[in-house]
Formats: C-alpha cells, structure tokens, sequence
C-alpha cells in the first residue's frame, strides 16, 4: 500500500535524503527511498512516472521530482521536490570543483580527473547498448541510431538540426512497424 | 551569462534522453562556437560532475560557474532544467490519460532508437577530449563494457578509469 507525504516538509526530507546518498546514480536511491522507504508510491506507478519522465527532455530524475510533487501538493510541491534533490549534490559539486581548481595544474589529478570523465563517457556508451537491447532484430532501428551517432559525433551537426529529421524518419518507420 | 541562460533553456527541450544527449552540443557550444573552455577541461568538468553524488545534470552547473561564477551556476542549472520542468509539470497528467493511444506508443517507440544514437554520441564526445587514441578507447570501452555486462556499481568503474588515466595519460 503506499500513502504519499503528508507536509510540504517530509516531502523536502525525502527528496533531500535521495540526493543526499546518490554516490554512483540517482535512479537507484530514488526508487529505494520513494519506493521502498517512504512507500509513497507503488511500484508499477513508479515505473510508469519514470516511463514519462525518461522519454520527456530534461534531467530525468529532476522530472520525477517535479511531477509527483506536483501531484501531492501542486506547484509548490513541484518546486520543493526539485530543491530538495538539487540542494546537497549541488553544494558537493561546487566544493569538489574548488578543489580541483587547486590542483587542476598539476599533471596526475589532471591526467586522473580526466581518466574517470572518460569512463564517464564509457558509461553513457553502456547505457545506450541496454537501451538497445530491443532493437536487436529491428535494421531500421539500428540504423536510425547509427545516423544519429555520425551526424552528431563524427559530423558534429548541431542537435538542434539533426532531432527534427531523426524524430520525422523515426516516426514514419515506427508506424510502418520498422522499429 | 544571458548567452549562456538562454542557449541552455533552448537545449533543456531537445534533451530527449537525458544529459546524455546533449554533451555534444553543449560541447560544441561552450568549446567550439564560443572558445570558453577546451575540450580536455569539458571533459574533467563531466568527470567532477558524474564522481560527486548526485544528478549528473550538475555538469550544466560547473559549466555555468566556469563561464560566469557562481551565479552563473545557479542560473545556468536553472535554465537547463526549468523549460523541460515545466513541460513535465504540465504534461504529467496527460500522459496518463493517453496510455493507451496509438500515437503515443508510435512516438515511444521513434523515441528509443534516437534516445540511443544521441547517448552513445555524448559518450564518444566525452571520451576523446583530444582525439580518438587507443587510451580513451580501453577506458571508455572497458567502463561500457563493464557496466553493460555485471551490475557493478559505477562507481567502481569511474575510479577504475582514474586509475587508468593515472597510467595513461
């Protein structure tokens, strides 16, 4: 059974302590604290949230944020959700990049920082082959992804240019069942 | 910090697919169009973001603050975040009303192999900060490989990959 927050406040807590313990992902900790801890939603409700909040632009967790506080308590409810998520992570990161700037002229922190972004990068590449898993057996799929992948990375058109065409051509072949 | 506000909110609704998506633009933005930083300092700023707990949409914080200053950060976290916050905010309930509508399921499934080609993308920007070179392929392909393959937690792999860098840079 799930009973979703009652004050404004339990709401901030609860967003705050998500936020608060997201070493290596957010995901993760906010379905154990929405889910699992605070019970405020079910499940099944969480996965279809999150079904939204994924295909919508912006940062994916921020919108989870954003749409269940707006369920409890409106627009105020929208706007604390989402600080309370941003509130520590985002003093953690203004601190750790002071520190850094310290050492940034230094050649092994550089030459580290710049080993765990491109791991960084290495982890979106690991994603996006999950993502793909249901695009196995579907040529019009893969190839509609590897043209995103050369006009973006290797051709580096701007995104602005390149989602117009690729949603039209996707939508032409997802209604022809191609993907 | 007005440039960058408003180039930020036009990218928080192109973001279909996360952070991810939009590297290579932001990258071609700040480093390429305006010369603010270089591509290596793009990439260390990503590193900082993804290694600090939280989401990884702070990397539009770092980059806010190493244009602008602090304020800078905070406005342009906000721009980032607040177009696509407020088409979550409306469209939430909608959604939920057009389950079941054939059009929806159209546009989610248009939407997996675009989400995919613009993830991958911004891996690939991030991971050649000076060009392709056998060092950021091990470390970008081992951490994919990794992570596609075990459920460890990714934090391992990011120090892993500070560790190679030590290395191999």
């Amino acid at each position: 059974m799930s009973s979703p927050p009652v004050t404004l406040w339990e709401l901030y807590w609860g967003f705050l302590s998500i936020g608060a313990r997201s070493f290596g992902g957010v995901l993760p900790w906010a379905h154990r604290v929405i889910v699992e801890e605070r019970r405020w939603v079910a499940p099944a409700d969480f996965a279809e949230v999150l079904a939204l909040c994924q295909f919508l632009p912006g940062p994916n967790v921020g919108n989870v944020s954003v749409v269940l506080g707006r369920r409890w308590f409106g627009p105020m409810g929208a706007v604390v959700a989402f600080a309370g998520l941003m509130a520590l992570p985002l003093f953690w990161v203004f601190g750790l990049a002071l520190l850094y700037a310290d050492f940034a002229s230094v050649p092994a922190v550089k030459a580290v920082v710049t080993g765990v972004g491109v791991a960084g990068g290495g982890l979106f590449i690991g994603t996006a082959f999950k993502l793909a898993k249901p695009l196995a057996r579907k040529p019009w799929g893969i190839a509609l992804a590897a043209s995103c992948f050369g006009v973006i990375a290797i051709g580096r058109v701007s995104l602005f240019a390149v989602l117009p065409v690729m949603l039209l051509l996707g939508w032409l072949a997802a209604r022809r069942g191609l993907i | 910090m007005l440039q960058i506000a408003f180039y930020f909110a036009l990218l928080s609704l192109v973001s279909v697919g996360g952070i991810p998506s939009v590297m290579p633009e932001m990258q071609r933005l700040v480093v390429d169009v305006q010369g603010w930083m270089s591509a290596a300092e793009y990439t260390q700023l990503f590193a900082i973001a993804q290694a600090a707990p939280g989401p990884n949409v702070l990397v539009t914080a770092l980059i806010g603050w190493k244009v602008a200053g602090p304020a800078g950060g905070l406005v342009a976290l906000g721009a980032f975040c607040g177009p696509a916050a407020a088409l979550a905010y409306s469209i939430g309930g909608y959604w939920d009303r057009m389950r079941d509508a054939p059009w929806r399921k159209v546009l989610q499934r248009a939407l997996v192999p675009i989400s995919v080609g613009f993830i991958v993308s911004g891996g690939y920007v991030l991971a050649t900060p000076q060009g392709p070179g056998w060092q950021s392929a091990l470390i970008a392909g081992a951490g994919a490989a990794t992570l596609y393959a075990t459920r460890l937690n990714p934090l391992w792999i990011l120090a892993a990959g500070g560790v190679l860098g030590y290395l191999l840079f």
